[in-house]
């Protein structure tokens, strides 16, 4: 008799142990899979704020840690978007706007930029914002170039396919930013503001005058390569700022 | 892990005899690195002298774990390899080795070991370096000057032989990979301990005077056996002739700049300047990446090597194939291996500017 219920003991105690391995199992392979999980959350939202910034907020939460940087800001827009917009199908415009803004932010991000945020037909890229990049103001530019390049590209199949073509200015500017986490309880972004950024927009609106396509501030041009050649325009006053802005159109030389 | 590692770059080669029977005498084998890297002699050299543990100061638990934890974060699929089987040889528990490849922060590790990881890892992605808040953090955990130095050395040689093969994208060590998996492992795993463990090595005060690149970094080091080996590492690099002295200063330079460092731009551009380049050509080259007086091959490295700072493998790997194609293997090797010193060198120097 106490044979058997040792035997029933001890057939319980291994039945125990195995679904204490078991769940042990289960837990390790969950815990395993969480974090892969947050790896590749970390990973991908490190495309969106600095390493350090999406760290402290797995360490610590969303803080209102900021700091100032000096950025180039490149701020890109579709000339005659709106007039199209009103012509097109709802479908064929998101089609059309969709591919534009997916081969733009490629053209963005191979030149070290990161799009921060799309504003109606708009982009707003950063330089030097994520990573410290010395050659930041260069990157902005070629990337501007390529940008124009990647745009005439869709163009050709724009027209072969019978669709309106589309046209964009672009404004480099170069200046110190206050950067941080943006936002309410509710939504957040990392961004930056400061009037760097509106310089970028203000001067992205002057290619309309001036009749080019990349225009960049006297700050860009302070720290242009020489192969860069760059043709000086008139200042012109724009809104918010209290000294006409004077803007410097670019085109590359060999080897840029 | 993202993306496939690449097939190796450069082919394999017999490696001298010598050549072959040094490594083996080092290190107790002939690991498959050396038919790659065998045709630039002084990064043999380099990779055979970091495989030995040369620690005076650190605890070989504290350095494994910082290279297990730098590999794993740079992606190395080779070191990062190399380094979990060395950890099950070793005899360290697979449950810390799983614990600590999820995240160290909750491997339940001791304070000063989670926060000497933390540093090694925040000074092996360098965005931005480590200052003297994370030194002084590490300092307070009790840790010595003389192991801070040697934690962050632990760092520097995983920069480069992680660079190396990922650069180059090294095959797999599959047979040492495989020790653990054999049936008798469990049984012959203390004797491969005891014989693959070194134990910590003696100080090792510089031969020389100090002189040379980056002296400041290397005295940094102390009478760390690692101070030895960056200093003849670094002569023998500029000193090798396979790729011209001037290309690896500018090679130099542009990592200097790329991670902030000051000191070793400055170095760099002596280094420049004793090769005939005038301040204004260097200043062009580092604002811009370029210059019209740089021959064709530095056109094409000058730009590529700021790559090189912060990458993800696949990546670095298509680019590494595209920038050297038509160069000798040899060229190759020695290319990847001066990009991987530099990088390492540069993130050295938090040493100078947080103590």
């Amino acid at each position: 008799m106490l044979w058997l219920v040792v035997a029933v003991l001890a057939a319980a105690l291994v039945a125990l142990a195995r679904r204490g391995r078991r769940t042990i199992a289960q837990l390790e392979r969950r815990l395993e899979g969480s974090s892969r999980e947050l790896e590749a959350l970390q990973h991908a939202f490190s495309r969106f704020a600095p390493a350090e910034v999406v760290e402290d907020i797995i360490a610590q939460g969303v803080s209102t840690h900021a700091e100032k940087k000096e950025i180039t800001v490149l701020f890109a827009d579709l000339k005659g978007f709106t007039a199209m917009s009103e012509r097109l199908d709802p479908a064929e415009l998101l089609m059309i706007l969709n591919e534009y803004f997916e081969r733009m932010s490629r053209v963005i991000t191979t030149h070290r930029g990161h799009v921060s945020k799309f504003i109606g037909d708009g982009i707003l890229a950063l330089f030097g914002a994520l990573d410290a990049n010395p050659w930041q103001t260069n990157d902005a530019v070629r990337a501007a170039f390529a940008m124009q390049a990647s745009l005439a590209e869709l163009n050709v199949r724009l027209a072969a396919d019978q669709r309106p073509t589309l046209a964009m200015g672009i404004g480099i500017h170069r200046g110190v930013v206050v950067a941080g986490v943006i936002g309410s309880a509710e939504l957040v972004e990392y961004g930056v503001i400061g009037s760097t950024v509106n310089v970028a927009s203000r001067v992205q609106e002057l290619t309309r005058i001036h009749g080019v396509d990349v225009l960049v501030t006297a700050a860009v041009r302070e720290r242009l390569d020489p192969r860069v050649t760059v043709r000086a325009l008139p200042a012109v006053a724009v809104k918010g700022l209290p000294e006409p802005v004077p803007t410097f159109t670019v085109a590359p030389d060999d080897g840029f | 892990m993202s993306g496939p590692w690449g097939e190796c770059l450069v082919p394999a080669v017999v490696p001298s005899p010598e050549m072959a029977a040094e490594v083996r005498r080092a290190i107790g084998a002939v690991p498959g690195w050396l038919a790659r890297v065998a045709p630039v002699p002084w990064l043999v050299r380099t990779f055979t002298e970091l495989a030995t543990k040369p620690y005076a100061y650190a605890a070989a638990e504290l350095t494994d774990l910082v290279a297990l934890v730098v590999s794993q974060d740079n992606s190395c699929r080779y070191c990062y390899g190399v380094q979990r089987a060395l950890f099950k040889i070793f005899g360290y528990d697979d449950a810390l080795v799983a614990r600590l490849e999820r995240d160290f922060h909750v491997a339940g590790l001791p304070d000063t070991e989670r926060v000497a990881l933390d540093f090694a890892r925040k000074l092996s992605r360098a965005n931005p370096r480590p200052g003297r808040r994370d030194y002084a953090e590490l300092a307070s955990t009790g840790l010595e000057g003389a192991v801070i130095a040697e934690v962050a050395f632990a760092v520097a040689a995983s920069t480069i032989l992680n660079r190396v093969a990922t650069l180059v994208a090294l095959p797999p060590e599959t047979a040492l990979e495989s020790i653990p998996k054999v049936p008798l492992f469990r049984l012959i795993r203390p004797i491969l301990a005891w014989r693959m463990r070194d134990a910590r090595r003696s100080p090792l005060p510089l031969a020389d005077d100090g002189r040379g690149f980056g002296a400041r970094v290397v005295a940094a080091l102390g009478d760390a056996p690692g101070a030895t080996i960056l200093r003849r590492t670094i002569d023998e690099a500029l000193r090798s002739d396979v790729l011209p002295r001037r290309t690896k200063a500018l090679l130099f330079a542009v990592i200097a700049k790329a991670l902030g460092c000051v000191y070793c731009e400055r170095e760099a551009r002596a280094l420049l300047l004793a090769e005939g380049l005038d301040e204004g050509t260097i200043d062009e080259v580092l604002a811009n990446l370029g210059s019209p007086r740089l021959d064709r091959r530095e056109a094409i490295l000058v730009p590529f090597v700021r790559e090189t700072v912060r990458y993800q493998h696949a990546d670095i790997q298509r680019r590494t194939r595209e920038v050297t194609a038509g160069m000798r293997h040899d060229e190759v090797v020695e290319l990847v291996g001066v990009v991987s010193l530099a990088n390492a060198v540069a993130r050295l120097s938090v040493l100078l500017d947080a103590c």
